[in-house]
């Protein structure tokens, strides 16, 4: 019944008439892995996820389950189960009825499904509420009944839409962390939809991100954030995101605020370009470009201060202990590795 | 305090004059099937009066007893009912959720037949089942019948389905659902509440039907609405009778009416709830 759950799309395309949803999508997901669809809303992410669960056809391109073109497989001979963002619990049924629904379809005869529901229950911890209607239930046991029903079945793909959007934020770190170990210990492949970037870099094996519907870079969220392969990228991964400044590049040195700042980075002669700069990777020291600290953010442990650089706004993240005040003028650096150069008008990295 | 008591008091008075418009022709069947003939015509009316339940020990099963004209009343609704429903369930369903060419005129086509004057179409309707011979039958009238109640039911039924969001469907088909099965096992239960409405409105529809049932019908197939005139003739009238007939034919309607009331209530409320789980 379980396969490998090994999932690759092959220049996918979605039009809505006019509009191209997806132009041309390509990525493999590996057996096992926590893959996350990453990108703001309106990027093509949740589009990709229903064009893979068969609930959209694309317009053109290829879907491969397992090795098996399954582009113009039936949703539900797929074998694919899937959490919805509003969760789709059928308000008729118990809880039980719900978790038991898939088996049913599956014709699992009626003395497998009751243990088995029980087992789904007792993963996400519901099993005390077996018998209530899902009106009956609170958000985050809804979003329970929903996980439970979408692993009673141990299908070989596990697509979550967006599945924490609807709980408050509490519950939303409680569960992400569950949501996490559930999916190691079951082994399944999962595909992962969000625009939170934090739950794609804390959940993701490996993420892809979508910018109007294309995939700008796939990869570990390590790497993602460590090398971001466009401005967009950039601005939309970190918190606070990357600060993206435009500045001048001359001869392996950018010039920054009117100084000049040693990258690694290199392109060829004199040219215009976006600096990037990871406010954790700002360091205050002597003789770097003076910055006034217009407002800071005291986080707790850490603080983010927002700082006038000549006129550009620059946001730098600093810990604990050594805050400057708010007015004061300090000295900023980064270190050569740490600056990332990208085209302005390609908006890609350099 | 004054005021908000007075205020009650006024909407309660209007409330009463209304209740009392419309409760009289009612009252009144009632007193006079309890009448005998004489009494009824007593003027001034007797509000006083030695209760018979002859009128309906007569219009039962006196010589011209209404019982079969019942019994064919109850034929064509639970006929028409039914034949409606099994239609306009999947019909509404299509309308609701399928995109296929010319549904947005197939939606104006069903509200169209809506608006007809039924006096204008009467003639051809008669014309067409004289020509294949179901004047006075069955399936004649119930054929007629659903010409109109098919419309009505499908036009109530879709704003159910488009109640239930689209999610709820893609899960039963990821969860191993046909289409047929998503429909029987997942959506009709949560538009069971329309349903019973529907039923309700189309029975009743068809049960009080008058004007295509006294052109369509004849000596065969009779319902009770137009056998009632059976007690009004030229030299008289038989007012305790027609009246009895009268509270008869109501019942049914008042049963159904107090039967189906909490699903009326609800299905008259579902969607006002976003969500609505808890059905």
């Amino acid at each position: 019944m379980s396969g490998q759950g090994q999932v690759s799309f092959r220049n996918i395309v979605k039009m809505h008439g006019e509009f191209a949803a997806l132009k041309g999508v390509n990525f493999d997901i590996r057996p096992g892995e926590f893959f996350a669809l990453l990108g703001p809303s309106g990027s093509g992410k949740s589009t990709t996820l229903r064009i893979l669960a068969g609930l959209d056809a694309p317009t053109a391109g290829r879907v491969l389950i397992d090795d098996k073109d399954v582009t113009s497989t039936d949703a539900r001979d797929r074998d694919i189960a899937m959490v919805f963002q509003s969760y789709a619990l059928y308000p008729h049924m118990t809880v039980a009825e719900n978790i038991a629904f898939p088996l049913e379809m599956a014709k699992l005869p009626k003395a497998e499904i009751a243990p088995a529901v029980k087992d789904a229950a007792r993963k996400v911890k519901i099993d005390h509420l077996l018998d209530r209607k899902p009106g009956q239930l609170s958000g985050g046991q809804q979003q329970r009944c929903a996980l439970a029903r979408a692993i009673v079945r141990k299908a070989r793909l596990f697509l979550l839409d967006e599945p924490l959007s609807n709980l408050d934020a509490k519950l939303r770190l409680e569960t992400r962390a569950e949501l996490k170990k559930l999916q190691r210990s079951l082994g399944v492949t999962a595909v992962y939809v969000t625009h939170d970037q934090e739950e794609a870099m804390t959940l993701a094996d490996r993420m892809a991100v979508f910018m109007s519907g294309e995939i700008q870079q796939v990869g570990t969220p390590a790497e993602v954030f460590a090398r971001p392969n466009s401005i967009d990228i950039g601005g939309f991964i970190g918190n606070p995101p990357m600060n993206l400044i435009p500045a001048r590049y001359v001869d392996g040195d950018v010039i920054v605020a009117g100084h000049r700042l040693k990258t690694t980075a290199a392109t060829a002669g004199e040219r215009d370009v976006v600096v990037g700069l990871r406010p954790g990777a700002l360091r205050m020291t002597e003789g770097g470009v003076g910055a006034r600290v217009d407002l800071i953010e005291d986080l707790g442990d850490t603080a983010v201060l927002d700082l006038d650089c000549a006129g550009t706004m620059i946001r730098m993240r600093v810990s604990d202990g050594n805050i400057p005040g708010e007015g004061d003028t300090i000295s900023i650096t980064a270190r050569p590795q740490d600056i990332h150069l990208f085209d302005p008008a390609t908006r890609m990295r350099l | 305090m004054t005021a908000k008591r007075l205020r009650i008091f006024a909407l309660l008075a209007i409330s009463m004059v209304f209740l009392l418009a419309w409760a009289f022709p009612i009252i009144w069947s009632v007193l006079n099937s309890l009448k005998t003939d004489s009494d009824v015509l007593a003027y001034p009316p007797k509000l006083v009066f030695a209760p018979t339940l002859e009128a309906y020990r007569d219009v039962l099963f006196g010589s011209g007893s209404i019982l079969p004209n019942l019994l064919s009343s109850v034929i064509i609704s639970v006929g028409t009912t039914i034949l409606t429903m099994l239609m306009a369930v999947p019909a509404a369903y299509a309308l609701a959720r399928l995109r296929f060419r010319g549904k947005k005129f197939a939606g104006f086509y069903v509200l169209a037949t809506q608006m007809l004057p039924p006096v204008g179409i009467i003639i051809p309707y008669f014309l067409m089942l004289r020509n294949i011979g179901w004047i006075d039958t069955y399936q004649g009238i119930i054929l007629i019948y659903l010409s109109f109640s098919l419309p009505f039911a499908i036009w109530l039924l879709v704003s159910y389905f488009e109640d239930i969001p689209f999610e709820m469907e893609e899960a039963a088909y990821l969860d191993g659902a046909s289409r047929l099965k998503t429909l029987w096992r997942i959506i009709i239960p949560q538009v069971r509440g329309g349903i019973a409405v529907t039923v309700v409105f189309v029975f009743l529809n068809a049960w009080n039907e008058f004007l295509f049932a006294v052109v369509l019908s004849g000596n065969t197939v009779r319902p009770v609405t137009v056998a009632m005139f059976n007690f009004v003739s030229v030299e008289q009238t038989l007012w305790a009778k027609l009246a009895a007939v009268s509270v008869l034919a109501m019942l049914p309607v008042v049963v159904l009416g107090v039967v189906a009331q909490k699903h009326i209530v609800k299905g008259l409320t579902v969607g006002a709830v976003k969500g609505g789980g808890r059905r």
